[in-house]
This record gives C-alpha cells, structure tokens and sequence, in this order.
C-alpha cells in the first residue's frame, strides 16, 4: 500500500521500451554456444539521455550501436562476486548486505542494469525532439550456466536423433541470462522473435509463430514470431529440441511439443486441457489473452512448471501413460497451474516486487476454483488445510512470511523482516522455500479476501482486471495504456472495493502489511445451571511467527438440537465468551440430530457426558483466518466429530486430536471411519495412521488382531482364502489410495518389545508375494512402492552385541526376508523399469533405513552410483537424500564433500537444488552443535560457494545461504578463530616438506598469514572466476579485480576502440591464461599436483579451492615480509601483472606456514592419510583454537569490513 | 484257393519280402522268405505248364512280383470291402467282388482250378509263424457276468475300459492357483535376477559376502527419461489382454458403480489408449492437415536469393 497515487506507473528509466528484436542465428549444440543480436526501441522520457542501462549476465557482448553509431559500454556484474577481495567475513548478516546492495546495483526495478551504454554524443544533440533510438547488441553465450540449459545426450547420431535440446529457465526475472533486455516485469514491449535452428529441430517460443522458412543451404530453418501483445521480457523463453508435434484435438491454437518417442504419453496427458481452459475462460468471463498457446516438455527442467508469454515449459517428467494413476491427477494440477499464470503472471504484469502476491495470489485463487470444480469440494478442503497447516508451520518455526513489504526508499536499513537471514526486498535474494510459502500465503489471502466480499465480487474484479488489460493491450504503445497491464497492490485493492463496495482495509493490514499468522488456544466449561457454554480463547503472539488477531471469529457448537453458527469479537482483553446453548441435555427422548448440512442422523449419545447437551465445538471452522487453533475438548467429543461431522477438515482435526487419546473408543470411532465408504479418501487414510499410533499407544490391552489386518483382509483379500490379495483390480481410486496405504501404516504397529508383530509382517510379505497385477489395467507401481515402504516402516533397530560388524551371517531372519524382497524388486527394476522408477526410489530409502538401524553395514557407495548423472532424477534425489542423511548419521566428511561437489558441478540444476535442500532439511550438523565436520575449510567452500559459485543461479545461491544459516547460523562460525586468523590459508601443505626447519610450537604467535593469505586468496578468486566463466564479463571484473570504486571510474572512460571490445578482453583473457598457466607450473614444483589435474581446469580450480579453504595455523616468520603482496589484490591491475604478484606471494606465503603444518601432520596424523585435505583439518583447528584465540587481538585491524584497509603502512612498510 | 489262402494271411506284410536271400535274422523274415520262395516256385510251376523250359532269374523275379502285388492288391481291397461293411474277417463274397472288381472273369476260375496238367506244389516249410506281440493286458480279463450267454464275445482287455482317476479332490482351485503362479513368479524373477546379477556386474550390501544379495549394478543410462516415462512392452501388451477380456467385466462394473467413475481419470483412457495404433489420430490427423496450425505448416524456401 506504499503507492498511495492513483497515477499509473512511473518507470525508474529514463526511457520507455516499446518493441525488441530478439534473433538468435546460431544454436550449437555441440559446443552448447548460442549467438544472436537484440534491437531494442526506446523512447527517451528525459532530454538529455547519454547512457542507457539494460540488464545482461555471462552474454559476451561484442558491440553495441546506437541508430547505427557504435556505442561505447561497460559490462559490470556484482553479482558474479558478491564480497569482493576475498574478506574475511565469514557472517551471513554481512553477507545477506553485500547481497542485497550487489542485486540492487543491477536491478531493473530501480533503473539500473549490468550493461551500461553510453549513448554517442552525436544523439545527444536531438535531446529536444526525444527521438526513438535503436539500440543494437550483438552477443553470444558460451556454456551457460544459466538462463539456458542445455540437454544434449551422449549417444551416436545427429543432435536431433540425441533428442539433443535447449530450453530457457531462471527463477523470477532471468532472461537477462541468455540475452541483454529489461529483465523486469514492468517493461513492456512488442517482440519480434527469430531463432535459426538445424532443420531438424523446432524452435518454440512466445507469440505467433509467422512464418518458417529455410536458410539458403537448406540445413536449417529460421523461426519467425511474432508478439503483439505488451509483455515482460522475464515473459519471454524459448525451447528448441527434435520436439514432436501434437495439435491439440480440440483447440486448434494450442500446440504441444514434447521429446522424441514420448508422443502416446503427450496425447494422453494433454486429453484434458480443453476442460483447463474452459474452465478459466469461463469463471472469468474473458477468453485466454494470447492467440495461441504451446506446451513444450523437457528434460532436466529446472522447475515443473514455468509459465511464459503463451507458452509453457514442463517437466517431462509430467508425461505419463493411461495406466498411472498418481501421476494423472498430479499432472492435472501442473497444467491447471500453468494456465492460471498465464493470465495473472504473463498476460498480466506485476507492476514491482512488492505487488507479486496479487499474480501469485490471484493465479494460486483460481487454481484452486479449478481444483474444486475437478477433485470436489472435499479435495479443496483438504488442500485448503493442507496449505494453511504449511504456512502455519513454516512461520511459526522460520518467522514471519510478508506478503507486501514496504522499504521507505530510503537506504537506511528497516528491515520489515529481521527474523530472517535473508532479505526479502527482491526476489533473488530470497529463500526458495521462503517464495513457495509467499505464494501459498498469497493464494490463501486471496481465499479470504473472497470469504470477505463473495466469490462473486471476486470474479468480477478479475475480470474487470483482464478487460481492463486487453483493451490496453490492443493499443499502440502511443497511448500510453500498457501501464493498465500491470498490476499493483494498491489497484487491486481499488477494484475490489469498487466492485464490492466494502472495505477490505483491516484484512489486507492484518495479512498483507503484515507477517505472521495467529495462534489461537482454546478451552471450555458448560455452565450448567445457566445453560451456557463458556469459551475461554487465549492466543500467543509473542512467539516468532505470530500476531496478534483482533476481529471475529466463527465458532460452530453441535449440540443435540443442531449445529449453531456464532461468531465471537476477538478483542484486546477478552479471553472469555459466554455461548447461551440452545438444548437442554436431555438425551432420553431418541431422537435425530441435526447436523449443520441439515441431515439427520441417529447417534448413539451414550458416551457423552449427561449433563451437557454439547457433541462438539468447532473455532474458525471455515479457516477464515491464518491460524493454528489447539483446542481442548474430550475425547469422545472429538469421537462424535470424526463420525458425524460431515467437513472433511474437521474430520482431519478430529483425528488429529485423537492420537492423544489411545481408547477403544477412538479405535472404534477411527475403524468406523475406515470402512465408511462414503468417508474421503484422504480422511480415512490418515485414519490409518492415527489407528496405528492409537494401538501401539494401547499395546499392552489390545485385543484381537493386529489393527487393521482384519479389515484390510475383509476389503481386499479373497473371501475363500483371507491370506490371499484379490488380484489387483484398481478401478476404483478411493478404495486403490485406501489399499495402498493400510500396509504402510500396518507396518508402523509395534508389539511390546517395540518389534512389529511378526503377523504383520508376514502380511506384508504375503501381499507382495501374491500381487497380481495381470488382469488389472492400471499400472501397480505406486502400490508396490507402497509395499515396499510398509517393509521399511517395519524395520526397527538391530540389536547390536558390542558393537559386532554387520555381516550376512548374523542376519536376523526376518530382515533376511525383506532384503531377499528388496533385492529383487531392485534387480527386476532393471529390468522391466517401473513408471518414474518408483520402485528404485522406494528400495533406496528401504537399504538406507536397513543400514540406519544396523541390519547392514552402511555404506554410501551404492547410493552414489544411484545418484550419478544418467539416473532418472527421482532415483537420484532418492539417493541424494540416502547420502545426506549418511553423512549426517556418519559424520562422514568425504560424502559432504562429495555432495558440495555435486551441488557445483551436476549438470542438472534442479539436484544441486535438491542436494542443497536435502542438506538443510537434514544438515550434517547444525549451529548449536558441535562438530567434527564443521571447519574453516567447509565454511570455507560455502562462503565461496555462495559468494561467486552459485552467480548463475539465483536459487541455488539462495539455497547454500539457507544452508550456510543452517550449519554456521547468523554469526562468525564458531568452528573459526576470530577475524584476524580465521582466513588465514595453509595454501602449501605439501610443499611445507619441503621447508623443514620450523618447528610447530613456533609458530604459534605470529599473525604474518593474513596478508599473505589474503593476497593469495585474490588471486584464487580471479582463478575461479576466469575459468568458470570465461566470458569478458567475469574478466571485465574479477580478472581485473576491480572493486566497486575501480568500476565506477572505468564507467567514465569510454571504451578505447569501439568495434570489439569483446575480443580486447577476449585476448586479455588469454594473456591472463598464460600468466596463470606459469604460476600453475611453478606451484606445481613446490606443491605436489599432479600434471593431469592441472590440464583439467576443473580439477584445478577444486584442488585450488581446497588449497585456499584449508585451515591457517600461524606461521612464525614475521609479518613483515608478506605485507606489500596484500594490497595487490585491491587495486586494480591487468590480469597478468597481478598474476605475477600473487606468484610471488605464494613463494612468500609458503615459508611460513607450511612446513609448519606439515610437521603438525606427522605427529598427529599418520593414520588418516586417505583424506588429506579434509581430515587433517578438524583436528588441527581444534589444537590450535587456544592459540588462535590468542592471536586474534591481534588482527582485528585486518578485519574484512575495512577490505582494503588491509594495506595499511604499518604492516607493509 | 492258395492265392486266396495266401493273400487273406499275408496281404499286410507282403510288401517287405523280396529284398534278396539275406541271411533272415528274426523269425518273421524267414516265414516272409518262405513264402516268396513259395510264389517262385508257382511262377515257375505256370512257366513250365505254360511250355518254358527255362527262365531268367530277373524274369521270374519280376513275374512273381508282379503275382504278389496281385495278390496283396485282392487282399487289400477284399479288407476294405469287409470293413465297408463292418466286418472284421473278409469273406468269400467280399473276395468274389474284388475279383469282378479288378475285371476277373470269375466264373473261369472253378474251371482253371480243374484243369488237368495243374501242377501240385507242396505246401511251404512251415517256418514259425510269426509271433504277434502280446497285446500289453492290464489286469485280469473279466469273465461273463451269469445273466450274459457265453457264446457273446468276450470282455476286451481290461485296460480299454479300466479309468484311473489322474486328478486330486479341488481341494481350494483358487487358493492353488495363486499360490502356484505366486511361486512361480517369484521362481522365475529370482532365477533371471540372479542369472542377470552372475553375468554382469553388481553391486553388494555386504563386504564379507559380496554374493548374498547381489544386485544389479546401476548403470546410467543416457536418456533416462525414456525407460522410466514409457511404459515397458510387457505393459503394454497385458494391457491389451485386459483391454479385450474386461470389455464385460468393464461394462459391468461401471454399471455397478454408476457414473461415478465417469469423471475419474480413466474415464477418457479407453479412448486414448487406442491412439498409439487406433483409428482416432488418424481422423484427427488429417483434420489437422485442413486446420492451419503455424507449425504444421510446409517451411518456406528462401526467396531472397532465387529473385537476385
């Protein structure tokens, strides 16, 4: 609500962009290099514009013209690094700064870009007439590591025949990966797109494909789009690949591509579409915005569903034939997403950040309309609770989500969320999780916003919305009207209340300007003599995460009579209500009771208390508010809920809530439910597994059978032979979820020695060995997953006898029966793989648990070899997750490392997600506690990690902070010594051999690493940055190490010679790599690398990384020799001669600490040889903490903050 | 007579003789032999009453297998005759029509037999008859019940008759069955897995016994997109099967069920399900060639060049 002016949109550039041309000559698969060039129309908006700032990252840009005058241009990304010169900060709120300030340098919602064009002074002189400028960039792209991926397999044959493709991706506002634009959503233009193509491929983009036409040779074909409709540039993507090609049967506009020999799943999973889009076209009563629309599926995807300009890019693994059950309503649901983002998202804009919750709101509304209309009333309930229990969840743990914050401009620092290690002030800079709980919260507002004002009210001011966009759409840019396509808080906000005519005002402050949700408990009396019920409701809003609620709240009280609504005043200082009843108990007369949905129903009233004539309560029935509601009321209250109350969420609170009560009446309440076919789905599955805690909770006076085995049996065995499943026969989906279950929760029953009954088991083993699926004409791989999972739900931890080696031979019997399962389920997995490999995923988790408890030796290897690159990816993540909870449980640091290693070198972007996730969910060790694997090195490889490794990935970068919070918390972590010491570098450990004469006791006192370390660590950087991304941009400012200050005065100079600057920096480049080639070999002498790894650049930069992430220990030499390297770093200097520099300085640097080390080794050490790099470290640091602590005093002046402070004259001279 | 005689006896195994004096080894070769020594000596008794003094050896060779396949062609049809009429012994009149039949006169044949300067040939050695197996007799013969007349035919062998029950009691079919195609299943999955797991590379749960449970090494695959999305062959075809035999059962449950499953997934599957080959697509294709989809469009050459 910061934008309280009714005017329209007011653009933070001095121009307005009204088309761009977007045309890509060259797509090598090959070599995974694109080359094209954009033109972009601008309008100047003020008289005198000289420099024109776009957005551009890792495209070398090889000229730029202005109306065919070549313009001069710098190419500054500080991004790419975001603390630079290498500090010495180690602390994420320094971090979480540098970022915020780095992304805020360049972004386009305020006026600023990466590439900045300073416009010929020829133009300048016509400023009076503001004339239109054509600005024209050439540029290319090699190996992206972003914006662009590239999928092509290793196999023989044509790309084509490889099914070799690329597709655009990026999280929020990317296409300033893959080519230079104004990457925000509140630019828009016209587009005219060319892509040129092998002939064999076909490139899908936004817009009107116009015309295909041939190049001269005949090999490859040029394809022209065309899009008249306004959009966003982060709107815009592009896929290319040998897609088949599939028109819609239905709508002949609609177009899906996907990969080579998957068309039958295509035709399949696209057969409801049609239903999607009437659907929305009909609840907002306006036809889809754009004239066509295309669905192109990929692999690797980076997200499963992206929505772009008339078009969207799915998972592949989306695609699924008819006979998968799971899958189809899950594929549904991504559809339906997708479309609703095309009109709130694409076809609507969002005017800023802060306006993102109305389109993700909006689209995240009306998807949930379609899930209502396709999976019922109750699916919608269901999914209501589900997402509101998340929400709850996450901001009562993690601190409040706000969905409209506001930064008063200025720079001081109010932070509306502290709580958080992150800044929320732009979408990069924000935690993935973070967003999707944005976007749940968003729609869920969106939800109340419509208990508010009806959904009525609701749909029209959508559709005023889309109206109001259209016919700005179809105007020429002249008119000034794209504005209308763009949407802002405070617009919504004005429709709605034109619409409705009601004030939403105090809704929107209390969970748009707001954060947190309301914690609500709740307890009653039934005052008998006045027949009242007295509802006491407190709340917490002092914990993280809460706010306090003021306003009215619904309760539903059933009483004998019927069920009555009343709605109550929360209110500062009224923790009591008074509720007068409105029957008297009087339970003798046999009567039907009503319930809220008019039914009436016979009960059996014996349970209840005789007095009171109240059956149950219910607070905020209709989830009108974010809350968590813990509310006490008896058991067999909770009993009458779970049976009679027919809301599928007050079903699910009622067993919740019954877990804490382990009668026989909640078992019979529950078995009742299970076997009411009538009863949800999803209700009666939880149902399981409450039944399953309630009997392990009852061990000691169960009666009868194991819980559930008996009804299982009656609902799916044969009648002749009760030990036998009925073959399978999944016509029927709620009894399919139903039968799929019951085994998983079964298995989680435990008897008095906390074993599961061996009944079960051997039930469990009897559904597997008689599954049948032959007659069935589903697919049973999710129900044999399922059945696996029940194996491992009932495994429990081995008794171990001192500690003896998990060997075949003293395998318990009964795990010897579910390995034998496990084997072969994996092995024929090879060989008639199931559907998304589920059954691999399902064995994975099986092994690891069987290692987890002691059945068999853990051992990560066969997890790796699941995690490789050419798995399926679920079978990946599935052993991803394997190996994280490996290293954790085994403190294992040669698997972290491995998993670091992946997160930067897999080629899939999404499993360095997941890896990264997996690692925070299930973090090897945390801040509070100590660890062996926590050290300097580690935090080391984070920092980096976060700090340049993840530029090209704003996700991934968010991930390693989330998991840098996890493992080292806000502050300095406290494996490091303090500032001065904590970078210090142990660069040479193997040529410390080499320098024998220190002895370690010495060198304990001496501070002199720092400098050097820091000089070398400079260098490091430059490395890293060169060869990972050897486009003239890093160069441009890592190679020449410019800080902040450098860039601005480069910035003033205009560019020497204008023609190629690309290729100046481009031999620059090359100069550089020479320089770094003679250092690399002269280090080689003195380190023992061996040639091979240096050839390989990669290996190179990682065995750098980890010689600059190892652990200083002070050397002895005093400080003064190292200090003139220090400065190096800082001012900027053409690559070479500072490679020569840092040269130098690593011959200085070694004298002092490595031997040092080296000797430490000998002692300590002999043992663990294996591990050099990463064991000899923990041990180290924690010897030699005491004296670290010591020397810190010292070095503080070095501290990271003042960064260049370091050359200070008393150390150098 | 004799030819008669002759032919009844050994119309079906004359065609074995003749093959030269070879030492006979089994009895039943020697009786054959005799008797073609028998048909020589008639040959050439006719020879001499026919006025020959002598005969070449081929000659009489050929005469007599000329006279045997005769005979066996008289006996032969004499049999199929006595057969045709459901008897199993040929008698005189079944020998009289095969005569007529192959165009002998048969009213010269009493006087034939009359004549005077027949020769009378002494009837053959009687070497062993040939020994008719034993017909394998099961049991013991039953004799006639009283009521029935000795002189009916005797009871054949009792194993033409005698049934032994080659079935268990059904003790629970269904129970059996499953438990056969479970174990079955299970059987053959092992062995192929284990097969597999022998001859390629594995991998093991355990150091001290890498062959306990041997899996299957993981292999990465270069798409593997397409093993884990598409469904196997085997799928495919028991969907198939299914499709064609649950046609009723198909009818039968969603007429039980009512429409409830009419908005379910699988609802519009049947119809997908036939694209892969079925005639849908195909009425769709060619619908689509008539609807102007930009991508279905034919790529245009390029102009530029040809006007220059």
């Amino acid at each position: 609500m910061n934008k309280k002016k009714d005017k329209g949109f007011e653009s933070p550039r001095p121009f307005k962009l009204t088309h761009q041309v977007v045309c890509i000559n060259n797509i090598n698969f090959q070599r995974k290099s694109v080359i094209g060039y954009v033109e972009l129309t601008i309008f100047p908006t003020v008289v005198n514009l000289n420099r024109i700032k776009l957005n551009s990252k890792q495209c070398r840009i090889y000229r730029v013209r202005v109306n065919e005058l070549e313009a001069p241009f710098i190419y500054n990304d500080p991004t790419l690094e975001v603390c630079h010169n290498e500090s010495k900060q180690r602390n994420l709120n320094y971090f979480s700064s540098a970022y915020t300030a780095a992304v805020s340098a360049v972004d386009p919602d305020a006026g600023n870009g990466e590439l900045v064009i300073k416009v010929p002074s020829e133009l300048w002189k016509q400023g009076d007439d503001l004339k239109v400028l054509k600005v024209y960039i050439e540029f290319s792209l090699d190996q992206p590591k972003g914006g662009l991926h590239f999928v092509v397999p290793d196999v023989e044959g044509s790309m084509a025949e490889r099914g070799a493709h690329v597709f655009s991706f990026g999280y929020q506002n990317s296409t300033r990966f893959w080519f230079p634009c104004v990457d925000s959503y509140s630019e828009l233009c016209t587009w005219k797109l060319e892509f040129t193509v092998d002939a064999s491929m076909v490139a899908v983009s936004c817009g009107d494909l116009v015309e295909t036409i041939y190049t001269h040779d005949m090999r490859k074909k040029t394809f022209h789009y065309v899009l008249p409709i306004p959009t966003a540039a982060p709107n815009i993507s592009l896929s290319v690949g040998p897609f088949e090609i599939l028109v819609d049967p239905y709508m002949h506009e609609v177009t899906h591509f996907c990969l080579p020999q998957l068309l039958p799943l295509l035709k399949h999973s696209m057969s409801y579409l049609h239903e999607i889009f009437e659907f929305y076209e009909e609840i907002l009563t306006c036809r889809y915005p754009y004239a066509c629309f295309k669905t192109v599926f990929v692999d690797e995807a980076y997200v499963q569903v992206s929505s772009y300009a008339s078009m969207s890019i799915f998972s592949t693994n989306l695609l699924h034939s008819p006979m998968i059950i799971d899958q189809t309503p899950q594929t549904r649901r991504c559809l339906a997403q997708a479309l609703a983002q095309q009109f709130f998202g694409c076809f609507i804009s969002r005017m800023s950040w802060g306006d993102e919750w109305v389109l993700k709101g909006i689209s995240g509304y009306i998807y949930g309309l379609y899930l209502k209309k396709t999976f019922g009333v109750n699916e919608y309930r269901h999914w209501i609770k589900e997402e509101l229990d998340r929400i709850v969840e996450y901001e009562l743990k993690m601190g409040g989500v706000l969905l409209h914050p506001t930064f008063s401009g200025g720079k001081e620092k109010d932070n509306p969320t502290p709580h958080l290690h992150f800044s929320i002030k732009h979408p990069h800079t924000l935690s993935w999780e973070y967003f999707k709980m944005f976007q749940c919260k968003a729609h869920l507002v969106m939800r109340l916003i419509e208990n508010r004002i009806s959904m009525e009210f609701m749909l029209q001011v959508f559709n005023k919305l889309l109206s109001l966009a259209s016919t700005a759409s179809s105007q020429k840019y002249q008119s000034h009207m794209w504005s209308q396509m763009l949407l802002s808080t405070h617009a919504f906000l004005k429709s709605i209340s034109n619409v409705s005519g009601k004030d939403i005002g105090p809704l929107i402050k209390q969970w748009v300007d707001q954060s947190g949700v309301v914690k609500f408990f709740g307890s009653f009396a039934f005052n008998r003599k006045r027949n009242v019920l007295e509802l006491e409701i407190r709340q917490d809003y002092t914990s993280s995460g809460t706010q306090k609620y003021v306003g009215p709240i619904k309760v539903t009280v059933q009483e004998l009579d019927g069920s009555f609504n009343h709605t109550l005043q929360i209110e500062e200082n009224s923790l009591k209500h008074d509720i007068p009843c409105h029957s008297k108990s009087r339970r003798n007369k046999k009567k039907k009771i009503p319930l809220m949905n008019g039914e009436e129903v016979d009960m059996d009233l014996s349970a209840m208390d005789a007095d009171s004539p109240l059956l149950w309560i219910r607070i905020d029935p209709d989830m009108s508010i974010l809350r968590k509601v813990e509310f006490e009321q008896a058991d067999f209250m909770w009993q009458y809920q779970l049976r009679y109350e027919r809301d599928v969420v007050a079903q699910e609170e009622a067993i919740t809530a019954l877990e804490k009560f382990p009668t026989p009446a909640s078992r019979l309440a529950l078995t009742d439910i299970l076997e009411q076919e009538q009863c949800f789905y999803k209700v009666r599955m939880q149902a399981c597994f409450c039944l399953a805690k309630i009997a392990n909770a009852m061990v000691s006076t169960w009666q009868g059978p194991p819980a559930m085995k008996s009804l299982y049996t009656r609902m799916f065995c044969c009648k002749s032979c009760p030990n036998i499943v009925r073959t399978n026969n999944f016509i029927n989906f709620q009894s399919y979820f139903l039968q799929k279950t019951m085994p998983v929760a079964m298995a989680l029953l435990r008897d008095v020695q906390n074993l599961c009954p061996k009944d079960v088991l051997n039930f469990i083993l009897d559904l597997i060995k008689y599954n049948d699926n032959r007659k069935n004409k589903f697919s049973d791989n999710y129900y044999r997953a399922d059945l696996i999972k029940a194996l491992t739900n009932s495994l429990t931890p081995a008794i171990s006898i001192n500690n003896e080696v998990r060997t075949v031979d003293n395998l318990n019997p009964d795990v010897r029966l579910i390995l034998e399962e496990i084997t072969r389920f994996l092995n024929m997995e090879k060989l008639l793989p199931s559907f998304r490999n589920t059954i691999t995923v399902s064995c994975l988790r099986a092994i690891r648990q069987l290692q987890k408890n002691g059945h068999i030796p853990s051992d990560p290897s066969l997890f790796r070899a699941y995690a490789e690159y050419g798995q399926f990816v679920d079978v990946r993540v599935s052993a991803l997750e394997a190996l994280v909870d490996y290293t954790r449980v085994e403190k294992s640091s040669t698997d972290l490392q491995w998993l670091l290693d992946m997160v930067q070198s897999d080629p899939i972007h999404y499993v360095r997600h997941k890896v990264l996730g997996m690692l925070c969910k299930n973090p090897p060790f945390t801040k509070t506690a100590d660890s062996g694997l926590c050290n300097e090195a580690l935090v080391d490889q984070l920092w980096k990690l976060m700090n340049s490794g993840t530029a090209h990935d704003w996700r991934l970068r968010c991930d390693a902070v989330n998991l840098y919070y996890t493992l080292f918390g806000l502050t300095r972590p406290s494996c490091l010594p303090l500032p001065e010491l904590g970078l210090v570098l142990n660069l040479k450990e193997k040529k410390a051999v080499l320098n024998p004469t220190i002895k370690p006791e010495l060198g304990v006192s001496v501070v002199m690493d720092t400098p050097a370390s820091i000089g070398i660590h400079g260098v490091g950087m430059s490395y890293a940055a060169v060869d990972e991304e050897p486009d003239p941009v890093s160069l441009g400012v890592c190679g020449v190490g410019q800080p902040p200050q450098g860039l601005k005065r480069k910035a003033e100079t205009p560019l020497g010679s204008p023609p190629e600057p690309g290729q100046i920096l481009q031999h620059q480049d090359d100069d550089g790599r020479a320089g770094r080639y003679k250092i690399r070999f002269n280090t080689m002498e003195e380190e023992d690398i061996d040639m091979e790894t240096v050839h390989d650049s990669q290996a190179f930069i990682h065995h750098h990384l980890n010689l600059l992430d190892r652990p200083s220990t002070p050397g002895k030499e005093p400080p003064l020799v190292e200090q003139p390297l220090l400065s190096m770093p800082a001012t900027p200097l053409p690559p070479f001669s500072k490679e020569t520099a840092s040269l130098s300085s690593k011959h200085g640097g070694d004298h002092g600490h490595h031997h040092h080390h080296h000797h430490h080794e000998h002692k300590k050490k002999k043992k663990k040889h294996k591990h050099k790099h990463k064991h000899k470290h923990k041990h180290e640091s924690k010897d030699k903490e005491k004296d670290r602590d010591r020397d810190n005093s010292y070095a503080y002046s070095n501290s990271p903050a003042s960064g260049r402070s370091l050359r200070s004259p008393s150390l150098s001279d | 007579m004799q030819m008669g005689d002759s032919s009844a006896a050994s119309g079906t195994s004359l065609n074995s003789g003749g093959r030269g004096a070879k030492a006979a080894s089994s009895p039943a070769e020697n009786y054959q032999l005799a008797r073609r020594r028998t048909l020589q000596v008639v040959v050439s008794a006719l020879l001499t009453e026919s006025g020959f003094e002598s005969a070449e050896k081929a000659a009489v060779e050929t005469l007599t297998e000329m006279m045997q396949s005769y005979i066996t062609e008289i006996g032969r049809c004499a049999k199929t005759y006595c057969e045709h009429t459901a008897r199993s012994v040929p008698t005189l009149s079944d020998a009289v029509v095969t005569l007529i039949e192959m165009g002998f006169n048969v009213d010269t044949l009493p006087v034939y037999a009359k004549r005077s300067q027949r020769m009378v040939i002494t009837a053959p050695p009687v070497t062993n008859a040939p020994v008719t197996p034993k017909s394998l007799s099961a049991g013991q013969k039953r004799t006639h019940p009283s009521h029935i007349p000795s002189h009916y035919p005797e009871f054949p062998d009792p194993h033409t008759y005698i049934k032994t029950p080659t079935f268990r009691e059904p003790v629970s079919d269904y129970q059996v069955v499953r438990e056969k195609a479970a174990t079955q299943r299970r059987d053959v999955e092992r062995a192929l897995t284990r097969f597999m797991a022998k001859t390629g590379e594995t991998q093991s749960l355990f150091k001290d016994d890498v062959s306990a449970f041997p899996l299957i090494a993981a292999r990465p695959s270069v798409i593997p997109y397409l093993s884990a999305l598409l469904p196997s062959e085997l799928e495919l075809q028991s969907l198939e099967e299914t499709d064609s035999s649950e046609q009723d059962e198909q009818t039968d449950s969603e007429n039980a069920a009512g429409n409830a499953n009419a908005d379910d997934p699988s609802a519009d599957k049947e119809n997908s399900v036939l694209p892969p080959g079925g005639v849908v697509p195909s009425a769709k294709a060619s619908e689509d060639n008539v609807i102007d989809n930009p991508y279905l469009r034919p790529v245009k050459k390029p102009k530029v060049r040809r006007k220059k």
